[in-house]
């Protein structure tokens, strides 16, 4: 557990640790974002380009989640995990783009596999 | 505001909200669930559980920071890794704010616009606003987002409730949710070759950068040569359809 810092400890710690490492962290990114896009043109062809380094950002922030598994996760074999993914990805291609189904498929893989291993 | 005025925005807005409940916003919310669980393990308050997904709005940099507190990672080191984690944010948020652009619109509602920006929202947006009038356009992204984000806050709150109750693989099956979900929602949206590019190499680059470079600056590496290749691969398409 990662200790509070002693001059700003008290019953507001947690509110206050969430408000300074979690969502300004990730605010401050959709704040720059409303500057730059004043500046860009809707048909720019930075937008393309704009887009597709989010979608492999994006990409990249799922493998970590899945690679550096946190809590309960940790303690699921990669390749349950692997394979988890791997299934959900399949069913959205074959079954006309139906997250909710993959997203169940997946987590039955994941979850089947957890117990069956465990 | 004139009862024309507020009906030409509460209309759409209640589309979008009703658009987004049928189902979107259930499955961002079972995603969100594991953060409620996290939450506890850390022995937070329920409050700091659901302020997280209506403030912070992003489930990895949610599971990041209760997962980081759990590890008793330095405070420095979980603001940074969140910061780079969210990066994604600044090119996503300003490829959809043009579609959303409006006369004479706030600095406010822009940046409540880029509030609300998170993958479903993003990914459903950028799918369904160029089919819905420009006038429409932000009251329905908002409604949607409402919707999301109102659920969500609720199974945040079930899923602190349920930690410790449930057992040990249904507990992982949440906290796997956020990258099959993230994943499968991705994929649903490949418009063309240069997305399939795009999510490929991000996928297989941040493992490899990860090793290489490490840092959080891994991320962005993979996120901009990724891009950038898909980028490349699909003007070189375009431009040799077009000759031919």
């Amino acid at each position: 557990m990662t200790q509070p810092i002693a001059f700003l400890d008290g019953p507001w710690w947690p509110y206050l640790a969430l408000v300074l490492f979690a969502v300004l962290p990730t605010e401050i990114w959709r704040w720059l974002a409303v500057v730059f896009a004043r500046r860009l043109d809707e048909n720019s062809p930075w937008l393309e380009w704009v887009r597709l380094v989010a979608m492999a950002l994006l990409a990249g922030v799922v493998a970590k989640l899945v690679l550096a598994a946190p809590g309960a996760l940790a303690a699921v074999p990669l390749t349950v995990r692997l394979a988890a993914l791997a299934v959900a990805v399949a069913v959205v291609l074959a079954f006309r783009r139906k997250v909710m189904l993959a997203v169940l498929a997946g987590e039955a893989v994941l979850i089947g596999g957890a117990v069956w291993l465990s | 505001m004139t009862e024309v005025a507020s009906n030409h925005w509460l209309r759409p807005w209640g589309r979008g909200f009703r658009d987004a409940v049928m189902l979107p916003a259930w499955v961002v919310g079972l995603s969100l669930m594991g953060v409620g669980t996290l939450a506890r393990d850390v022995g937070y308050p329920v409050e700091v559980a659901v302020l997280s997904t209506i403030l912070v709005w992003a489930g990895p940099s949610q599971v990041l920071f209760f997962a980081s507190v759990a590890a008793g990672a330095a405070w420095s080191a979980i603001a940074l890794a969140i910061g780079f984690a969210s990066l994604r944010f600044l090119p996503m948020t300003v490829a959809l704010l043009p579609l959303l652009r409006r006369p004479g619109q706030s600095m406010a509602q822009q940046m409540l616009i880029a509030h609300c920006v998170a993958v479903t929202s993003w990914v459903e947006a950028l799918r369904r606003l160029p089919n819905i009038p420009s006038e429409q356009r932000v009251p329905y992204f908002f409604g949607f987002a409402n919707a999301l984000i109102v659920v969500s806050a609720f199974t945040t709150f079930v899923g602190f409730q349920l930690a410790g109750v449930v057992p040990a693989p249904v507990a992982a099956g949440l906290l796997c949710l956020t990258p099959i979900f993230f994943l499968s929602s991705m994929v649903a949206g490949i418009r063309g070759l240069g997305d399939t590019i795009a999510i490929s190499l991000g996928l297989a680059l941040a493992p490899l950068a990860g090793w290489a470079i490490g840092g959080g600056f891994d991320l962005i590496a993979s996120g901009l040569v990724g891009g950038s290749v898909a980028f490349l691969v699909q003007r070189w398409r375009m431009t040799r359809g077009s000759a031919g």
